[in-house]
């Protein structure tokens, strides 16, 4: 219902700005042919049409754009709403549950384990949301360290693998890491970065988990990590979109993930702090993707 | 013992109400998705008895299913969850064709017992298809005023019979099927035949919302009765707004 009328007073902000750029076009036009014998006139007419011109373009354009912003922030908050409140939800059911009814020693530790599982993924919610606010101030220079990248890398895919219960051969390295790839930065920033691929890369492959990890070295000064999946892959209009805080593609494929439409904008923000770069490539929707974190290589002096 | 369906995408949520659910006897059946659901409901041989549906569904969601259940003239108790508790949802849910409304996390001793009012109420329903029940007819025409209809019971005003056991609205031969809220909202406003009474008291004494609230969508709620015992909803003779305040009943609109 929100959404609709929101469409509504998009469409009625163009329609207004489009409107009000004819007049100014109509007026300018007259205003040239009242004035084509006299010079001075002319130009001056001309120079602030023109000014008003723009200002209504510009002026329309922006508030299309704080529209649409305003409507990402409110579908973020639905599904933070959710993400959070669904193990909540989860957590309190199981507890009460072994507070009111006699339940045997087995059935009493599935439910510790599924409460466990919850908690986590209530932390993971809550880490990603207060990682996107530090986004915008990320370590200082001066606090940064030489990292192993290689060793984030692996231990990061470790803890995919665990946190979605995954075979390590659905979760694999095509390329190793080397070991003395080195980055300067901040471990806890680079894990986060790492992670939030690996683990969209397992949210968003559906039934066909076949992620592959490639940790290359381009060229002497750039470290790249790819991380390929044969999921539901991403239309080629919305491959640059995504990073965008907020934003998550409408689709019936997505629609069944659940997420804050927050994991990439950190990979991005990590990425361009460190003076490296996010994107992302697919062949379109149901043919995987591959996304790539590249970030500048040091060496130990 | 009642055949539940569960239709809620969180494996853990779902399996902690089945385990629940079949720890009170009942038996239980999960669906993750909305599309599902709807097929399941929609067969001929359905067996379920109540359903509990979340809201957020992967496809379609809790409110489209509710909403197509009602235009497939599918009744079932309906007790709906959901991540969003805000009045405005809560009210959209019972728009959409909801009987009961729990926002998550909930309170397992408060779904239950929802769940068997709701139960108990389709219970009365079908002993009532069974056994008529005593019909009380308003005097038409006559000053005096109806006695408050009980649970158990049947009110007739102006050729329209409303039968509270079976949520039926019988007017001339068409037969209407009212949702549990859509009842309770009118044999509420019948039970004040006579005074105004506002939205807010409505919601508070009908759907038990205290928060102040979007009161506009009980309109829709109106509109929707309107429609039924209304010859010309656009003027309605019955249920009157009264300006500033709310909603009135009127049982005998010809004095």
């Amino acid at each position: 219902m929100r959404i609709t009328s929101r469409t509504r007073t998009i469409a009625f902000f163009i329609t207004l700005g489009a409107v009000l750029t004819a007049v100014a076009i109509f007026l300018n036009v007259s205003w040239i042919i009242y004035h084509s014998r006299s010079i001075v006139p002319l130009i001056l007419g001309i120079v602030f049409f023109a000014a008003i011109i723009a200002g209504l373009v510009v002026y329309t354009i922006f508030i299309v754009r704080e529209i649409k912003r305003n409507e990402r922030q409110d579908s973020f908050l639905n599904a933070v709403t959710h993400e959070l409140k669904t193990p909540i939800a989860s957590i309190r059911l199981y507890l009460e549950t072994l507070q009111t009814r006699p339940i045997d020693e087995a059935q009493r530790r599935e439910f510790y384990r599924i409460m466990l599982e919850d908690s986590e993924r209530l932390l993971g919610t809550v880490e990603q949301v207060l990682k996107a606010g530090e986004a915008r101030h990320l370590t200082h220079k001066r606090n940064w360290q030489e990292i192993n990248f290689g060793a984030v890398v692996t231990e990061t895919l470790e803890l995919a693998r665990i946190r979605h219960h995954l075979a390590p051969e659905f979760l694999r390295f095509g390329t190793p890491p080397r070991d003395d790839l080195i980055v300067m930065g901040n471990s806890e920033e680079l894990r986060t970065a790492v992670f939030n691929l690996l683990d969209n890369a397992v949210k968003y492959s559906a039934g066909n988990k076949d992620i592959v990890v490639d940790v290359r070295t381009p060229d002497i000064d750039t470290i790249s990590l790819s991380v390929r999946d044969q999921g539901i892959g991403i239309p080629q209009p919305e491959l640059k979109r995504i990073f965008n805080r907020f934003y998550r593609v409408q689709s019936p494929a997505t629609g069944q993930v659940k997420g804050t439409g927050l994991g990439l904008f950190i990979v991005r923000a990590v990425a361009r702090r460190y003076g490296g770069d996010a994107f992302a490539e697919s062949g379109g929707e149901g043919r995987g993707s591959t996304f790539t974190l590249t970030l500048p290589r040091v060496y130990r002096a | 013992m009642s055949r539940i369906l569960i239709v809620e995408d969180e494996t853990h949520l779902a399996e902690g109400l089945r385990f629940n659910l079949e720890a009170e006897g009942h038996s239980v059946h999960i669906s993750g998705r909305g599309e599902e659901a709807l097929d399941l409901l929609l067969k001929d041989d359905s067996d379920f008895e109540a359903l509990v549906l979340d809201v957020m569904l992967p496809g379609k969601d809790g409110f489209t299913v509710a909403r197509e259940l009602r235009e497939a003239k599918n009744y079932i108790p309906l007790l709906m969850l959901t991540a969003r508790g805000r009045p405005e949802d809560v009210l959209k849910g019972f728009e959409s064709g909801a009987d009961d409304y729990l926002p998550k996390p909930f309170n397992l001793a408060i779904l239950l017992a929802r769940l068997e009012s709701l139960l108990r109420r389709k219970n009365w329903h079908q002993s009532s298809e069974t056994a008529p029940a005593t019909t009380r007819t308003a005097p038409n025409g006559n000053a005096n005023p109806p006695a408050a209809p009980t649970a158990a019971d049947t009110f007739t005003f102006d050729g329209k019979t409303f039968d509270f056991q079976a949520l039926q609205l019988k007017v001339g031969k068409q037969s209407f099927q009212l949702t549990l809220m859509e009842a309770e909202l009118l044999r509420y406003l019948i039970r004040s035949t006579g005074k105004p009474v506002s939205r807010k008291a409505i919601l508070q004494d009908v759907w038990n919302l205290h928060e102040d609230t979007d009161t506009r969508a009980i309109d829709n709620f109106i509109v929707r009765l309107r429609r039924y015992i209304e010859k010309d909803p656009t003027k309605p003779r019955h249920l009157l707004t009264v300006r500033g305040l709310g909603y009135q009943f009127v049982l005998d609109p010809k004095k």
